[in-house]
């Protein structure tokens, strides 16, 4: 009996477009854009009376931003002229000949980068071994340098399957992970460091080093030091001076004039009263723009920015943890269309 | 006589009282207090102590004197402490050396919101009292030219205008304030209050009170009568009369009242106002006027007016022209730690932290030594 088809509906009979993948560039497709793109660049460089010879892609950067400005706020949207390899994404090639039979003999197993590049590792894992065992046999002394102190971790999953052009699972990436930290530990020679080097990057330095500026000091001998704070949209500019008697002027008023509120001259003291200092300094600042909290905020980060010139590094660090030190982010939110204001919603009608 | 001790010994003094958890009631009383209760012996010596003035003598003395805070505080810590300072010390030298014989010589108290300029007026008052002279205190004028309900057409004056209910007030709280002068004082005129009642002349002053107190529509004429009957008589020298007007700004400033027909009323048309600037003038000898300027109540003014010349606008200043101006100052670091420690011997600092050093500085940081922001600052700790 055979089975008939049975009354469907057209859309299960329509071919699933999306489920294919991205659409494949062929090696001459590619080829024929990096011809294009150097002609381009050529006529590029003739346009803006440049030498064509020594332009390089800060140029064409520079060049396409001149000629076609845009006001859009994300990078990627702009127009943009890039190498091919740099706009279309690696993809890989065909793995097998015409008469079916792939190239690579891992072919089968689904993932031959991956399993062909854990096999490699454990070879040179093996031969790492096998060197340990000649220095042992031979009663050499064998060092055990280590290169990679901190500045450097391994690749991340994402930039390992970019490498590889396959899919990776948590699992497998932590096994290859693994099996480098076991080549690791052994005493390494040369060959395994520079394999090791190709899956291990640098980390940059933590944090820029915030350099806190010295003492400065005016006519009278009396050493002070500036600084600058922000938030939201108040601007302080803020000049310390030691030995002084607690004394704080903004704008020219006092700041028992200028902030008649009890908040903001609180969070003008806490800098000082942190550092135990609240009699010892006079403070002149000017601040712009904002409300009142938002410049209270302003003069107190410009102060404690100041104060890091007169006190010690240990100190700088617990500012630092205490906050007083981090510019505060938090700016007035954009209102959306379709709402009341940045988060509020119209009122909502049943009907 | 206690005072002997330097801001150093009275630091010292203070932390060791801290660190004991039951102090003797003496040793910081020692620190902080005098036992003059005499302003007339008060000298530099005393400068930033204070002194108590007895329960009694502050009904009489100040029966609408004092301002609103300070008469809770006396009333939460039963007793009434001032501190001695250097404006109200200078005020008392010049008044004790002043040639009665001379035209009286106005005084202005003048300083930034919340400086003391009503409490240094309040310790000359007492000063004066005790010295026996006549006080004539108008607790506010800007109570008069603003937030009235009933304004009369005056009897005496057809363009003037007439405020019954603050007349009435103050006759009642004059009259608390210096009975047995009011007894003494002859009256020198017959004065008419409408058609039945009047005044003889040679009767008390007392009556004159007392009739504005039960009529209150002549209140107002009553006060007129008051203050021209003692500015004559002061000239003859019976007795000395002092002035003391708090927030005399009003006097010629604007006022927020409107007649019926919603015009504005100019300070002159107030019968109260009229007599008083009457008294501001220095055409009468034997006394002195000691006035404040104040800009919290004043109307029209900015905030940030403190000096004679904003407050009192051109046509006060002219009026009081040749005038001392004393200027009250912020605390300076010794009267800070008086008042501090005034308040922590009250405990009326609770919190811990207030009671070290560094709560000490934070405190003067954050009231800018200023003695209204200590107050309320201290009110909830």
């Amino acid at each position: 009996q055979m089975l008939r088809l049975i009354h469907t509906t057209t859309a299960v009979q329509r071919k699933n477009v999306g489920a294919s993948g991205p659409e494949k560039y062929t090696e001459a497709f590619i080829k024929k854009q990096i011809e294009e793109f150097n002609l381009g660049k050529r006529h590029l460089a003739n346009m803006m009376g440049e030498d064509p010879e020594t332009f390089t892609q800060e140029d064409i950067d520079r060049s396409i931003a001149y000629l076609f400005p845009s006001g859009l706020f994300d990078k990627r949207a702009r127009p943009m002229m890039k190498h091919p390899t740099e706009i279309f994404p690696e993809q890989r090639k065909i793995q097998w000949r015409e008469d079916g039979r792939p190239f690579h003999f891992l072919f089968y197993t689904g993932k031959q980068s991956y399993y062909s590049l854990m096999h490699e590792t454990y070879e040179n894992l093996l031969n790492a071994q096998k060197y340990q065992d000649q220095l042992i046999a031979q009663d050499l002394p064998f060092q055990k340098e280590k290169s990679n102190l901190a500045g450097s971790r391994w690749l991340t999953k994402i930039e390992l399957e970019e490498m590889l052009l396959e899919k990776l699972s948590d699992d497998d990436y932590s096994r290859f992970i693994q099996l480098l930290e076991k080549l690791m530990a052994l005493p390494c020679s040369d060959i395994e460091e520079k394999y090791i080097e190709k899956f291990s990057k640098e980390v940059p330095v933590q944090m820029q080093k915030v350099v806190i500026e010295p003492l400065q000091h005016d006519e009278r001998g009396v050493a002070f030091s500036t600084g600058e704070g922000t938030r939201k949209t108040a601007r302080a500019m803020a000049v310390v001076y030691d030995n002084g008697s607690g004394k704080m002027t903004v704008n020219g008023t006092d700041i028992l004039h200028y902030f008649p509120v009890l908040q903001d001259r609180e969070q003008l003291l806490f800098p000082f009263q942190f550092l135990d200092r609240i009699g010892k300094h006079d403070m002149v600042c000017t601040v712009s723009g904002g409300g009142r909290s938002a410049q209270a905020g302003a003069i107190r980060l410009a102060c404690a920015r100041a104060l890091r010139s007169f006190v010690t590094e240990k100190e700088v660090e617990f500012m630092r943890q205490a906050g007083l030190l981090t510019v505060d982010p938090r700016v007035k939110e954009r209102k959306k269309p379709g709402q009341e204001g940045a988060r509020r919603k119209f009122t909502w009608k049943k009907r | 006589d206690h005072g002997f001790g330097l801001p150093t010994s009275a630091r010292g003094c203070l932390s060791s009282v801290s660190s004991q958890d039951v102090p003797t009631p003496e040793k910081p009383r020692a620190v902080f207090h005098t036992s003059e209760s005499d302003p007339a012996k008060h000298t530099e010596h005393h400068e930033g102590r204070h002194y108590s003035i007895p329960l009694q003598e502050v009904k009489a003395v100040f029966p609408h004197g004092l301002p609103y805070r300070f008469q809770q505080q006396i009333q939460t810590f039963n007793e009434a402490c001032v501190m001695v300072r250097r404006p109200a010390l200078e005020l008392l030298t010049y008044l004790g050396s002043s040639n009665l014989a001379h035209p009286a010589v106005r005084y202005v108290i003048y300083g930034e919101r919340g400086t003391g300029k009503t409490m240094t007026l309040c310790h000359v008052i007492h000063y004066c009292s005790r010295q026996g002279w006549l006080v004539l205190h108008i607790p506010d004028a800007h109570l008069w030219v603003k937030n009235c309900r009933e304004l009369l057409q005056s009897s005496y004056n057809k363009d003037r205008l007439d405020q019954p209910l603050q007349a009435s007030a103050w006759l009642k709280n004059f009259k608390t304030s210096n009975e047995h002068f009011l007894r003494e004082i002859k009256t020198q005129k017959k004065y008419t209050w409408g058609k039945q009642e009047s005044t003889e002349e040679g009767r008390p002053l007392g009556e004159v009170v007392e009739q504005g107190l039960a009529r209150v529509r002549s209140a107002s004429d009553a006060v007129g009568v008051v203050l021209k009957e003692l500015k004559q008589q002061s000239h003859r020298g019976s007795f000395r009369l002092l002035v003391a007007v708090d927030g005399v700004n009003a006097l010629w400033g604007r006022t927020t009242l409107r007649k019926e027909d919603k015009s504005p009323v100019s300070p002159e048309e107030l019968t109260l106002v009229y007599n008083l600037r009457k008294m501001m003038r220095n055409d009468w000898s034997g006394g002195a006027v000691v006035t404040t300027l104040s800009q919290t109540g004043s109307l029209f003014k900015p905030s940030s007016a403190y000096l004679p010349q904003e407050l009192l606008g051109k046509e006060g200043f002219d009026a009081l022209d040749p005038f001392v101006p004393i200027l009250v100052p912020n605390y300076s670091p010794r009267e800070f730690e008086s008042c501090y420690g005034y308040y922590l011997e009250r405990r009326w600092l609770q919190h811990e932290k207030a009671r070290t050093e560094d709560g000490k500085a934070e405190l003067q940081f954050l009231s800018g030594s200023n003695p209204r922001q200590l107050d309320r600052l201290a009110g909830p700790l």
